[in-house]
């Protein structure tokens, strides 16, 4: 009995499969035989690429039993951040207040320094002085 | 943490094979070694992300442009024409009967292909020199279809030519070496 042409190439393709297939299982058996030093190198570099893969972004849930408590993310994020908010705005006034109580305190200092300095009497003839004498008087 | 160990059980499983394909195209231990572990760094950084099913043939993608990109650098030209060369006939004998040897090859049983004239380890010795002797492209085709069990799609995607050629490069391949193991007595 004599085969077509397509039954011939058929024929071909499963030897060609075959023999294929046969020669890669005799690879396999050489690649599990690599010696210590190569496969030491290739757990390192798997190490490395490991090392650099961007995680996946984490999510810490906590659930509860029973009735649906949970911790996972719902109520509390927004909670969370408004209390992060509150306690800049807080933290700002805060410096803000005792910035300008330094700075108070630091004229109030030298205005001190100044009035109980002896008085030159050439600071008569200083035009602004008179008139922080003025304007103190009032 | 499930996301790494699956890429880990991903990379330990591909990266002995991926060492062997680079020492086939490189042959040099060291590159090839080199090579593995950029192709992995790659699809770490780049595809992590990925669905795992989607990992085998960007991976192979990767370490195939990995080792081009190593002849690159040894701008080694006649390496480079000799490893990827496409222009070689199928057959420059004319008595060679490629049906023949592939069934004689194909047939043989495990028990007959314990040659007493050669150890395990010398014909898979011959068997990995056969392979290396394969012009680049058909022997990634053979590579990736038997033995990383890429499907022909799959394999043309990683390669980046037609369904058609890895048909013919892998027919190729699989001819050459069945020639070849035969010129030297190998049954595999």
């Amino acid at each position: 009995m004599t085969e077509n042409p397509s039954q011939r190439l058929a024929r071909i393709a499963a030897l060609e499969s075959r023999l294929g297939l046969r020669l890669a299982d005799r690879l396999s058996e050489g690649a599990e035989k690599l010696p210590h030093d190569v496969t030491e190198r290739l757990r390192f570099a798997r190490g490395v690429a490991l090392s650099r893969a961007p995680r996946p972004a984490t999510q810490v849930e906590v659930y509860g039993s029973g009735k649906g408590l949970a911790l996972g993310g719902s109520w509390w994020r927004p909670v969370a951040s408004v209390l992060q908010v509150l306690a800049l705005a807080a933290g700002f006034f805060l410096i803000g207040h005792l910035h300008s109580q330094a700075q108070i305190s630091a004229a109030a200092e030298i205005d001190a320094a100044l009035l109980s300095d002896d008085l030159p009497p050439e600071a008569y003839n200083d035009p602004g002085f008179v008139e922080f004498l003025k304007t103190s008087a009032d | 943490m499930a996301f790494e160990k699956e890429l880990s059980d991903f990379l330990r499983s591909v990266e002995k094979r991926a060492f062997k394909r680079a020492v086939y195209s490189v042959r040099d231990e060291d590159a090839a070694l080199d090579i593995v572990q950029d192709a992995m760094i790659k699809l770490a950084e780049n595809y992590a992300d990925r669905p795992s099913a989607e990992w085998p043939p960007l991976f192979q993608r990767i370490l195939a442009n990995a080792t081009m990109d190593w002849f690159r650098r040894q701008k080694v030209r006649g390496s480079l024409f000799k490893n990827f060369s496409d222009f070689e006939s199928a057959s420059d004998d004319a008595d060679y009967d490629f049906l023949e040897t592939l069934e004689a090859l194909a047939g043989n049983t495990a028990t007959e292909s314990a040659s007493d004239a050669h150890s395990r380890e010398q014909v898979l010795s011959m068997i990995e020199a056969a392979i290396g002797e394969l012009p680049g492209r058909q022997r990634e085709a053979f590579l990736l279809r038997y033995w990383e069990e890429l499907d022909v799609a799959e394999t043309a995607a990683a390669m980046g030519c037609s369904e058609g050629s890895v048909k013919t490069h892998c027919s190729r391949a699989v001819h050459a070496l069945a020639k070849a193991l035969k010129a030297k007595g190998i049954v595999p």
